[in-house]
């Protein structure tokens, strides 16, 4: 706690940064895909995953740390997983790992999940702002502690 | 010495000489007072080098996985290590043929850390009588009742009495209160996030890297943990707020469905530092979510080893 957070001490003068993990086979249309992969945001930063079985806890736990104001993990609903059943136990994993974080003292707004269907066309960007409008209002996070230097920080 | 101890001995030596184990683990007499330290014992004559009492506070388990797949090994278990051995059969780390439990009842274990702090100086010798412990200091002796001395995952035990053992010596003891095993989880829940925050980094920032948790704990096992692993690096390997919090939690949740609170890693902590309440709160949650409960048996996998198609109801957002 002695140590200053280096999220930085307001959000006045820049955007709340988001980590998005990305199954590449959740996002059914090419509009979609193809905006998260051209035009993203220059505060939101794609990690890319084949499956949301693929993202291990660790991944969370760096992003947060190394300067993340929130998280979103975003996979394939139930039974449309490309690998039949990857996504199933990533959601037992990563939704105990959020329930830990929060645990801690981690804000639960701070990391969303999102499932998307095969209909549900621009879902990707409404989640993402609204997530960007909910973490505008919590300001920079104090949980968890950050790592020293930050690696390519960008505002 | 105690009946049970008899008992213990002239088992032990019965299997050694019978050859049916190749070695036996069990506890010595301790080179310092409270802390009775693990033996190892090959041959029968040894056998009566073994103790069993409240002051053994390691978890047996632990040497499961440094010894010889191909032994056979004979253990002393309280209910915690059978546990542990359990869920160590479960994860293929030993053949449940080769070894052969030997059961003993635990009336929990006594924590070192308050009898040394109700003595206030050096203690030359303690022992238990029944339902109270006779300490000796340098300058006075006293007795207390042993029930508040327990180590604290101890004295929430739920599970007292070992699972499935191939011989039992002494009684069998009731079960614990599954609301009282919860209450820290449950009480903990209740504060504030800022609270939760602080009294998680109060707690983990005092540590000083020594991983004298880890090797305690019969469950850490990886050939290569997280915190060794060089490139990539996980996390900070010093002790930074980030390094240690980090330590803590990755720590902690690769314990879930695994950890069976026996409490190991908070007895070898000698910064002394609370970590039972986050793995507590892993295994409630895992008891609530999926109604399972580590090592009560050798065959059912852990939640996160397994799915159903049932979670879909659950997650859905």
């Amino acid at each position: 706690m002695a140590q200053p957070s280096a999220r930085g001490d307001n959000m006045t003068d820049r955007k709340p940064r988001i980590v998005l993990f990305q199954c590449q086979w959740c996002l059914y249309t090419e509009i979609d895909q193809h905006w998260v992969d051209h035009d993203l945001p220059s505060n939101i930063q794609l990690i890319k995953v084949p499956c949301t079985g693929r993202i291990n806890p660790l991944f969370i736990l760096n992003a947060v740390q190394g300067g993340a104001d929130g998280i979103m993990i975003c996979g394939c609903v139930p039974e449309k997983c490309h690998f039949k059943e990857g996504n199933f136990s990533a959601r037992r994993q990563l939704d105990e790992f959020a329930n830990f974080l929060v645990f801690t003292g981690f804000d639960i707004k701070r990391i969303r999940f999102t499932w998307i269907d095969l209909q549900e066309q621009g879902r990707i960007q409404r989640e993402l702002s609204s997530m960007e409008n909910d973490l505008f209002v919590l300001g920079p996070s104090v949980a968890l502690a950050t790592r020293h230097p930050l690696e390519g920080e960008q505002s | 010495m105690s009946d049970l101890e008899l008992h213990l001995r002239s088992e032990v030596a019965r299997i050694l000489q019978d050859g049916s184990v190749d070695l036996v683990v069990g506890f010595e007499a301790e080179s310092i007072p409270l802390k009775p330290q693990p033996t190892f014992i090959e041959d029968s004559k040894d056998a009566d080098r073994l103790i069993i009492n409240g002051f053994c506070q390691n978890n047996l388990a632990t040497f499961l996985t440094r010894l010889p797949k191909e032994k056979r090994i004979g253990i002393v278990v309280r209910g915690c290590e059978s546990r542990s051995i359990n869920a160590l059969i479960v994860e293929n780390q030993h053949a449940r043929d080769k070894l052969y439990l030997i059961g003993v009842p635990c009336h929990g274990i006594i924590d070192w850390r308050k009898v040394e702090a109700l003595a206030g100086e050096n203690i030359i010798s303690a022992e238990e009588n029944e339902n109270i412990v006779n300490v000796h200091t340098i300058r006075s002796q006293f007795s207390i009742d042993r029930g508040d001395l327990l180590h604290d995952s101890c004295a929430r035990c739920l599970h007292p009495n070992p699972v499935s053992p191939d011989i039992m010596l002494g009684e069998l003891l009731p079960e614990g209160d599954p609301v009282l095993a919860r209450s820290v989880v449950d009480e903990f829940q209740l504060l504030s996030s800022e609270k939760r925050y602080a009294f998680f980094t109060q707690e983990a920032e005092r540590c000083i890297r020594c991983y004298a948790c880890r090797e305690a704990c019969p469950m850490c096992y990886c050939t290569e943990c997280f915190v060794d692993h060089a490139n990539p690096r996980w996390t900070e390997s010093t002790i930074s707020p980030a390094g240690t919090q980090a330590w803590h939690i990755v720590r902690a949740f690769h314990q879930a469905g695994r950890c069976v609170s026996c409490g190991a890693c908070e007895r070898a902590c000698p910064m002394d530092i609370k970590m039972t309440y986050l793995t507590d709160k892993l295994n409630d949650d895992l008891r609530r979510l999926y109604g399972f409960q580590v090592g009560m048996d050798t065959s059912t996998q852990p939640p996160f080893a397994a799915f159903s198609l049932d979670d879909k109801k659950r997650f859905i957002s």
